[in-house]
């Protein structure tokens, strides 16, 4: 369950407008039903819909044993006292039956995860849910969920027939490894027309994309004897975010006093007025530009320039060459990725530059998620030197490039000086 | 978790678990009340089970209290018990039944799971099946009904809490748990008080009453097999019927029987005039007397024909092909395993295979086993005349000699002492005057005789000494009961050389009004006489108690004593409900299941006609009103009807909606303020009203949740200010 504590100090300053969120779906969407028939109906029951099931329970198995036992007893014997202990206790499972269905009729679901993921760290995940009745509530709904890993190379699928059973089995197996599954029940009823979300923690493991899934809706309503499943099947894709890593720090890239005459602008803490922007959750209230708000009649902040000139760009070279054990491409990539939070939070990143592709200014904070985006999904590249590499210095500050270091270890130079190393 | 649609009271986890508890409790006293109906000795377990529940309920930390050493031990020990029970009373059933016992108070003993609770309800459900296969009774219906409310109340009550159990934290083994220490029950009654919600409730008791309709439907639908198998359970169980219809009945027992105002039996009947107008119910023929004991002599018992299984018994009566008259009796359980007839039959029809032994000659069937239940049986071509026709014994009657008994019995021998045998004669002389009688005059001199000297009573002086007692207390003038006078008028036509015996059975009864059925209470057993008649051919009965001897015979009931026998007390109603359980439910077979169907059908069909030509009548008198002339009033009236169908129309269309919305609500006060300042304002203000900061508030208590309303009295005092304000035309205050 979602706990604000539990959440990641890391992700929590960032802001919270990366959630991923699927469409809502059900068993009473606004999909254009077919008109209702006897045949269809008695055809439902023997084919169901594809994910919906409706499977006894231990107690449903027992209450179905009771009634062959009685129902033997009670045509061995006529005996109309048997006849009627069996009627009620069918009545009772077509009951259950009935209801159950009824409980999951015209409910509608959605996944939303909401960002950022980062591996290691707990992300959330909710499924919502609205009751589309007018007057009964949905009771004791359960929610099913499912996350793994995407790997970025599909692999096409490998027919059965021709495959080894131990690469199946080992494939299987390496499909489960990554996965993980939960159960939740929803502990409130969703009332007649109302909302209700359940909340999800789960905690990836790497870095990459994330499939979320819901994968089915399921009750125990009302009693117990039956459950009904509804495969929901809805999926999400986020990415996960590198992992925090630890590292020293040997000194501060690209520090730098700006020049006279020389122009910043980019912002920052410094006292210089850069421009006005509209107010956004979590500003200082002391940024409140009055008088152009009134005239304006919507909320404006001033933002200011930065005092300095500081700054370095990170070249975060990606060749496989370098970069031999994939256990060090993992480390590299933390390692930048918490490194450029780091330059960002002290407002010296200036701009990031992955493998040979033009170096990309951070002016922000859209602009340091989608840097860790890009790590998220980096990979070793095929291509070779560093030759061609841009001109990194241009208004740039120094250029931090990471090399390996020792037998595992992963450094960062600006200038030929060592500046951080993990 | 996080709800994010109308905010209501819900349980927490500790409230489900204490409810979880309370209906397990009530479970375990509902399972353990079949007891008290069931006639299966285990009154202390049962107090036991009643008193663990209870106290468990009342103080659900109390199992806490229980060492710990005794939940290993349990269930050995009970099992031990159970076998030990096995072996000392020797009847699987019962032991049965008090190893259920056991385990439920075991299980009130020990904090439950979800599996003991399903335990529980399964060994309640179980007590009551075989309450209701032992008994038959209508308690059964009642409580099955009841038990299954709670079951389901119980299962749903799971299923709700395990959600919200599965989010609070789990207890620890071993300790008292945290939801039985805070356990408050006025506290659970308020919460589920502010939880309920009509349409829940209302939704709840509908589905249930739709359970049971259902059921109903299922129990008529089902597809009955007959395949003619005794119920095994009868068999694991043995009961003793009243001793007052055994093969032996002391002086008395059947008098006893009398104190018992319950019924003994039920008859259905097509039309009541066709029950005589005082009838017999005959059950027993006692042809042997000693010393104050009257018995069935083994000659009267090797009349029985062998054993025999089936479920039906052809009878000694010609069996009409049409019309032929069916009586349906329902006697109840620990009457006898004699059954109650009023004569010859033409056919005896079970409900389900029995075993028994038939005695075509004195007409009797007894089974061979004591009906532990409610047995149902239906008489073909009942007779029930006061003679019944004996050819066998008129032929050996007809060639007996005199003083030589050849083993069969001839109903004529006394074991009295001489002086009893000359007080007999004497009194014989007294009644005949020396005449040599026919049987039926000597039955009707004989009871006068007695009936002069000695007077009715539950109470009867008997003379002690040495004397027998039937001999002493007719020579006497105290007064006696029914086996006093039949047995005395036994004796004293014996002593005349008439053979006689002594039935039991009963006499009399009631109509039902309610149910339609003849009912026959324990108060109405009865002892009487019987005579043969030689010139007749058969055995006259002869009821010295009965002055009437007319109303001896098979005349049927006038109008007047129809009607003097009809009951419509609050019994008889209650009596009814046990009768249309008998006919409609216990009795329900293959045929009354085709019978059900096709009545269904029937009604199905009536009143579809029925609808349609009411249609059509009042189609064609609103054609012929629309045909005739319109004049003023015609048009008025039209008009009027039109009107009255709009109006009613709208009524309905804005009732739905109003309902649709959640029903018709009284404007809350606080939104009818805020109502009105918010229109106070925007008068002020000329119309704008945005950059008031108290309208945004006022907004929220006009038209948002309560749950986010801003303190009312504050922004009332607030708008108040900002109405002066802006009446003023002061500068805007900036919204911020």
């Amino acid at each position: 369950m979602a706990m604000a504590a539990d959440r990641d100090p890391i992700a929590a300053v960032l802001p919270n407008g990366r959630e991923v969120v699927s469409g809502w779906a059900g068993t009473g969407g606004e999909e254009k039903r077919a008109p209702f028939t006897w045949n269809a109906l008695l055809w439902s029951m023997v084919c169901p819909r594809r994910g919906h099931r409706l499977l006894p329970t231990v107690s449903g198995t027992l209450l179905i044993a009771v009634a062959f036992g009685i129902g033997a007893a009670a045509y061995n014997s006529s005996n109309n006292i048997l006849f009627i202990t069996l009627s009620l206790l069918l009545s009772c499972l077509l009951f259950s039956g009935l209801l159950s269905w009824l409980n999951l009729r015209r409910v509608l679901w959605r996944l939303r995860v909401t960002g950022p993921l980062r591996a290691g760290h707990d992300a959330v995940v909710a499924a919502e849910l609205r009751n589309g009745r007018r007057f009964l509530p949905a009771y004791g709904l359960w929610l099913d969920f499912s996350a793994r890993p995407v790997d970025d190379e599909a692999k096409g699928a490998e027919s059965t027939f021709t495959a080894r059973a131990a690469d199946i089995r080992a494939a299987l197996a390496a499909a489960e490894r990554g996965e993980r599954r939960a159960r939740l029940p929803l502990a409130d009823r969703v009332a007649p027309q109302g909302n209700a979300a359940a909340e999800w923690i789960v905690r990836p493991e790497r870095r990459g994309r994330l499939r979320v899934e819901l994968a089915g809706v399921a009750s125990l309503f009302p009693f117990g004897f039956l459950r009904k499943d509804v495969g929901v099947g809805q999926r999400v894709e986020a990415v996960v975010w590198p992992a925090p890593v630890e590292y020293r720090r040997f000194a501060a890239p690209g520090a730098k006093r700006r020049g006279e005459g020389e122009r910043e602008r980019r912002a920052g803490g410094g006292s210089d007025l850069l421009a006005l922007r509209r107010y956004a959750p979590g500003d200082s209230h002391r940024l409140v530009h009055w008088k152009a708000s009134a005239r304006s009649g919507a909320l404006l902040v001033r933002q200011f320039a930065a005092e300095s000139s500081e700054g370095c760009t990170l070249w975060i070279r990606t060749e496989r060459e370098l970069w031999r054990e994939p256990a060090r491409f993992e480390l590299l990539v933390g390692f930048a990725a918490t490194y450029a939070e780091d330059l960002f939070r002290q407002g010296r990143l200036r701009a990031v530059a992955i493998g040979r592709e033009a170096p990309r200014p951070v002016r922000g904070v859209r602009d340091l998620e989608e840097l860790l985006d890009r790590l998220a999904l980096a990979a070793p590249s095929g291509e070779s030197g560093g030759e061609a590499t841009p001109d990194y210095r241009a208004g740039r500050g120094s250029v931090v490039v990471f090399a390996p270091e020792g037998p595992h270890g992963v450094a960062a130079f600006a200038e030929g000086i060592k500046v951080a190393s993990a | 978790m996080k709800a994010a649609g109308k905010t209501a009271v819900r349980l927490r986890a500790d409230e489900f678990r204490l409810l979880r508890w309370g209906l397990g409790a009530a479970l375990s006293v509902l399972g353990a009340a079949t007891v008290l109906y069931m006639e299966i000795e285990a009154p202390v377990l049962m107090t036991l089970a009643f008193a663990a529940a209870l106290a468990t309920a009342l103080f659900p930390a109390l199992p806490a209290r229980v060492p710990r050493l005794v939940h290993p031990l349990a269930f050995p020990v009970i099992v031990m018990l159970f076998a030990a029970d096995l072996w000392r009373g020797g009847e699987l059933l019962p032991a049965v039944v008090r190893l259920g016992l056991l385990l439920l108070i075991y299980r009130n003993l020990s904090y439950r799971k979800r599996r003991d609770d399903l335990q529980v309800i399964l060994l309640g459900l179980f007590l009551i099946i075989v309450a209701g296969v032992l008994t038959v009774s209508l308690t059964f219906a009642a409580h099955l009904l009841v038990y299954a409310a709670v079951a389901l109340a119980l299962l749903l009550v799971i299923t709700l809490g395990e959600a919200a159990e599965a989010a609070a934290p789990s207890e620890p083994v071993g300790e008292t748990p945290a939801w039985a220490r805070s356990a408050d029950w006025g506290a659970l009654r308020r919460r589920l008080s502010a939880v309920a919600d009509w349409r829940a409730v209302g939704l709840g008791a509908a589905l249930f009453a739709g359970l049971v309709g259902l059921s109903a439907l299922l129990f008529l639908a089902i597809p009955r097999f007959q395949f003619e198998n005794s119920m095994f359970i009868e068999r694991l169980v043995s009961r003793k019927a009243r001793s007052g219809f055994a093969e032996t009945i002391q002086l008395g027992q059947v008098s006893e029987i009398q104190l018992d105002s319950s019924v003994a039996l039920s008859v259905d009947v097509a039309d009541q005039a066709r029950i005589p107008a005082m009838p017999y119910w005959r059950m027993l023929v006692l042809d042997d007397y000693a010393a104050g004991v009257f018995r069935q002599s083994p000659a009267l018992r090797g009349q029985f024909r062998g054993e025999r299984s089936a479920a039906f018994l052809p009878g000694a009566s010609p069996r009409e092909t049409e019309e032929t008259e069916i009586w349906t009796f329902y006697l109840e359980a620990g009457v006898s395993r004699y059954l109650p007839l009023t004569g010859p039959f033409g056919g005896l029809r079970f409900r389900e295979t029995v075993t028994f032994r038939h005695a075509p000659g004195p007409s009797l069937v007894a089974l061979r086993d004591e009906p532990v239940a409610m047995m149902a049986y239906r008489v073909e071509a009942p007779g029930h005349g006061p003679l019944l026709l004996d050819p066998d014994f008129a032929a050996r009657w007809a060639a007996r000699e005199p003083g030589v008994s050849r083993g069969t019995p001839l109903y004529t021998r006394l074991a009295l002492r001489e002086p009893d045998r000359e007080a007999l004669r004497k009194a014989a002389a007294d009644i005949t005057g020396g005449a040599t009688l026919a049987a039926p005059e000597f039955a009707r001199r004989a009871g006068e005789w007695l009936r002069r000297r000695h007077a009715y009573s539950l109470s009867p002086s008997i003379p002690r000494g040495d004397v027998d007692p039937v001999v002493g207390w007719l020579v006497s003038d105290g007064a006696g009961h029914c086996e006093l006078f039949a047995g005395s008028l036994v004796l004293l036509a014996r002593s005349m050389g008439l053979p006689a015996r002594v039935v039991t059975g009963f006499r009399g009864g009631s109509w039902n009004a309610y149910s339609n059925n003849f009912t026959v209470r324990n108060s109405e057993a009865h002892a009487w006489a019987e005579i043969f008649d030689e010139s007749a051919g058969g055995w006259r009965r002869a009821d010295p108690l009965q002055p009437d001897v007319a109303a001896q015979g098979a005349g049927a009931a006038g109008p007047a004593a129809a009607m003097a026998r009809v009951d419509r007390s609050w019994t008889a109603r209650l009596d009814s409900l046990r009768v249309f359980w008998y006919r409609r439910i216990v009795s329900f077979d293959d045929r009354a299941q085709a019978e059900a169907l096709r009545t269904m059908k029937e009604a199905a069909r009536d009143s579809s006609r029925w609808l349609v030509d009411r249609l059509s009548a009042w189609a064609d008198s609103a054609r012929r009103w629309l045909s005739g002339p319109w004049d003023a009033r015609r048009w008025g009236a039209g008009v009027g009807t039109l009107g009255a169908a709009v109006f009613i129309g709208w009524i309905l269309v804005t009732g739905r909606w109003r309902w649709r919305a959640g029903g018709v609500r009284r404007p809350d006060p606080v939104r009818r303020e805020a109502g009105r300042w918010m229109a106070a304002l925007r008068r002020a203000a000329g119309g704008e009203v945005s950059s008031w900061r108290v309208a945004a508030d006022l907004e929220r208590l006009r038209f948002g949740a309560p749950a986010t309303w801003p303190d009312p009295g504050r922004t009332f005092t607030e708008a108040r200010r900002a109405v002066r304000a802006a009446r003023r035309a002061r500068p805007v205050t900036p919204r911020t």
